[in-house]
């Protein structure tokens, strides 16, 4: 049915992404609750620079992650001399990169669930006594659930689907980094690789309409579930 | 006003985009390998100031360049670092037979970043791990489809080390990639051509792999069926004149 290459590419890519929205979500809370509730000095800038994947090519985000993340560059160099830890040609290094792209839709999706959250609510909760703490989480939090929902899926259908950014940061490693994206750029380099590179084609259609399809149905089901509470 | 000023830039910059070229000065597209960049590009100034046409060049893995010209890609030449890509469009009826030359030879190296002190004697049963360490890669284009690959396994596969040599590779898209891996510092080692090494001093020759180990790298240039002009085969035989021969001595390259 499927090499054990194709298997290789299938895994990596779904666990590369998975990780990438997992470990990126509390920082898109973070920043789309910096945009949504406060003003400061810088705060176009930040609101620049957290758009800045969506707009420029992905080869340029990944040469950037190369320069800075490598074990050659400031901030990855010192993770390598400190910690031994490595982002490039490894997984976790392809983890960023697919972080960092899709890091803008999920922001973005986050903070406009944020903006729709009825402050009238937290104000009422703030009267009864709860803390801002509490009222962020037992309030805001569920509120803004649908749009983290959402948020989470698209970015995790968009961290699967990333290429110039990975090939650029991490290169293809088979077993490490080659995640589907990467194989089917093989693959249609090679003479005969064509009915491997439809399959795993195929497979990439599937994983993504299954990712939006699965995205609406959660999205629907909270929404309800909010609005019978 | 705002309005009014962005579309007259627009208008401006698309005015340019269907403007056919100069009638006089003709163009010819060459699809050419990666390693042979520099050459040929010097080589296509010379020609335009001998004969006023313009050569735009394509560079990239031949496998990749290969592959467009089978989908209809508008090249009049191609230039392959191996026979096995040239087989592949000849027997696809994609080129003109008659045009195939061998013109170009070279030798596989392996290098190491500027600041590495690793030298080793490449021959059967080398120390392939000293070189790497412990968690060190080495790249070179992708064995799978790119020319510097396919030989680069060849090579290893030969002296007994591509066992472990696989575990530790980082595929790259064409030996030019490969080689900015290693001068950054990034890739322990890489394998590319000594003609891509001979251009950069950000890494060192280690190694030459000895002739024996892989087939003769050989550069095989012809004409493509579906462009088939007189300006491409002036071009061609533009390259086997000793102008261009001597700049490609220049680069390192063997020419036949």
């Amino acid at each position: 049915m499927l090499t054990s290459v194709e298997l290789n590419a299938l895994r990596l890519s779904l666990q590369i992404a998975l990780v990438a929205v997992i470990a990126s979500l509390p920082f898109a809370v973070a920043v789309a609750w910096l945009l949504a509730r406060r003003t400061f000095v810088g705060k176009t800038l930040l609101d620049a620079i957290v758009f800045l994947p969506l707009v420029l090519p992905p080869v340029v985000i990944g040469y950037f992650l190369l320069v800075l993340l490598g074990t050659k560059g400031p901030i990855g160099g010192w993770l390598y001399e400190t910690f031994g830890v490595r982002l490039i040609f490894t997984r976790w290094g392809a983890a960023v990169a697919a972080a960092v792209m899709s890091f803008p839709l999920m922001v973005r999706s986050i903070r406009l669930a944020l903006e729709a959250v009825d402050r009238g609510l937290e104000f009422a909760a703030r009267t009864l006594g709860a803390s801002r703490f509490d009222v962020f989480f037992s309030v805001t939090l569920p509120l803004m659930l649908p749009g983290i929902v959402t948020g989470s899926i698209v970015a995790f259908a968009t961290a699967l689907g990333d290429f110039g950014a990975t090939i650029t940061f991490v290169g293809n490693v088979e077993g490490e980094t080659q995640t589907l994206s990467l194989a089917i750029y093989s693959l249609t380099q090679t003479p005969d690789g064509d009915a491997a590179a439809l399959r795993l084609v195929v497979i990439s259609l599937v994983l993504a309409l299954g990712a939006l399809f699965v995205s609406e149905m959660l999205a629907r089901r909270v929404r309800r579930m909010l609005g019978r509470a | 006003m705002l309005a009014r000023a962005l579309f007259a830039a627009c208008v401006l910059l698309m005015s340019s985009f269907t403007a056919p070229p100069a009638a006089r000065a003709q163009e010819i597209t060459v699809f050419a390998a990666a390693s042979l960049q520099n050459a040929l590009e010097e080589i296509g100034t010379v020609y335009k100031q001998r004969t006023g046409h313009n050569a735009k060049y394509s560079f990239a893995a031949s496998s990749a360049l290969a592959r467009q010209i089978e989908q209809g890609a508008p090249a009049a030449v191609f230039a392959s670092a191996d026979e096995q890509w040239m087989d592949y469009l000849q027997q696809r009826k994609l080129i003109v037979d008659a045009t195939r030359k061998q013109l170009l030879g070279n030798s596989l190296v392996l290098v190491v970043p500027a600041g590495s002190k690793a030298q080793v004697d490449l021959k059967p049963g080398f120390d392939f791990a000293t070189v790497l360490g412990s968690d060190g890669r080495w790249v070179t284009g992708d064995p799978g489809n790119v020319p510097v690959g396919r030989y680069a396994q060849e090579a290893l596969t030969s002296l007994g080390a591509w066992d472990f040599a696989q575990t530790r590779l980082v595929r790259a898209e064409n030996v030019r990639v490969a080689l900015a891996f290693v001068e950054r510092g990034e890739a322990a080692a890489g394998i590319v051509y000594s003609t891509d090494a001979a251009l950069t001093q950000k890494v060192r020759v280690a190694g030459t792999f000895p002739a024996s180990s892989h087939k003769p790298v050989t550069y095989p240039f012809a004409v493509v069926a579906q462009h088939d002009d007189p300006t491409a085969r002036e071009f061609l035989a533009f390259l086997e004149k000793d102008e261009a021969k001597a700049i490609f001595r220049k680069y390192g390259f063997v020419v036949h």
